[in-house]
């Protein structure tokens, strides 16, 4: 299998995909039960109440896979991810919009693959937050 | 209280992790993966995989354990109900499939402060059955309010 997307295809200041995602709270306890990360955080309301937060938060690792998603789903081959990372920097409610973009930051011409600055963001209050930011994912191109 | 800087480098028991078909599933399912060599292995074969494949990320499900031995480190003095996930990578060689048998040594790769946040740094280089490095899992844990100040 090889990626959809030709490397010759896109230029660095593409935006190469956007993509949304509704935070349902049944499908962060179907990632709580998948991932093993059973942190009442993402599970009680009464418990993120105790430590500051007005209900639960999603998991880091759920936004991010989300974001790997819509990555992988544009190169048009899993394997076509060769590195991901990432930095959480806001934490994400539940109903909330998560919107994962891609910019081509870097080109490599001698591995036909490209440096995409990734992110997830949400509306908040008027205000864009970013759950994901400065951050990178190298994608291996056809 | 700041974590235990001394420990930087620790290694800690090996962990072995097989794929499980039932938990690949279990977890694309949950990240809403629609795309089938996720879900089929009928469907992975067609695309040239030797397996049903586990999603980019689905080595965070060994993380409980990897991360997990250091969190619970009585030496490292880490008060868990002081922690967020602050970053995560995934150095990836292969895809993994349906039946990988992985090994993994977690490591203390780093303890930092930043301003009045601690920064712990896992490192977890999972090798396949051939011993060949399959990913690397970076994790950074931060811990809220427990650096010297």
């Amino acid at each position: 299998m090889t990626a959809k997307v030709g490397y010759d295809g896109v230029n660095v200041g593409d935006e190469v995909f956007s993509v949304p995602k509704v935070v349902k709270r049944e499908d962060v306890k179907a990632y709580a039960d998948a991932s093993g990360d059973q942190n009442p955080l993402h599970q009680d309301d009464a418990y993120a109440r105790s430590v500051g937060f007005p209900g639960i938060i999603a998991h880091g690792m759920f936004s991010m896979a989300h974001l790997t998603k819509a990555v992988t789903d544009w190169a048009g081959d899993p394997a076509a991810l060769k590195d991901i990372r990432v930095q959480f920097r806001a934490v994400v409610f539940m109903d909330e919009t998560l919107v994962a973009k891609g910019v081509v930051a870097a080109k490599d011409e001698s591995t036909k693959t490209v440096t995409l600055e990734v992110s997830a963001e949400l509306e908040r209050d008027g205000k864009t937050e970013r759950a994901i930011k400065n951050s990178t994912a190298v994608v291996q191109l056809a | 209280m700041p974590l235990n800087q001394s420990l930087k480098g620790k290694e800690y028991d090996e962990v072995e992790f097989t794929v499980e078909r039932d938990l690949v599933s279990q977890f694309a399912r949950a990240i809403g993966e629609d795309n089938p060599i996720f879900l089929d292995p009928e469907a992975a074969k067609t695309a040239g995989f030797p397996e049903q494949v586990a999603p980019p990320t689905f080595p965070t499900t060994m993380q409980i354990r990897t991360s997990g031995a250091a969190v619970v480190d009585p030496d490292l003095g880490l008060d868990y109900t002081r922690v967020v996930h602050g970053e995560q990578q995934f150095e990836i060689h292969r895809p993994l499939v349906v039946g990988d048998v992985l090994k993994a040594i977690p490591r203390i790769a780093d303890i930092y402060a930043r301003g009045p946040n601690e920064f712990l740094v896992i490192e977890a280089e999972i090798r396949d059955a051939k011993g060949e490095v399959v990913c690397v899992s970076r994790s950074t844990l931060l811990s809220r309010g427990t650096a010297e100040m």
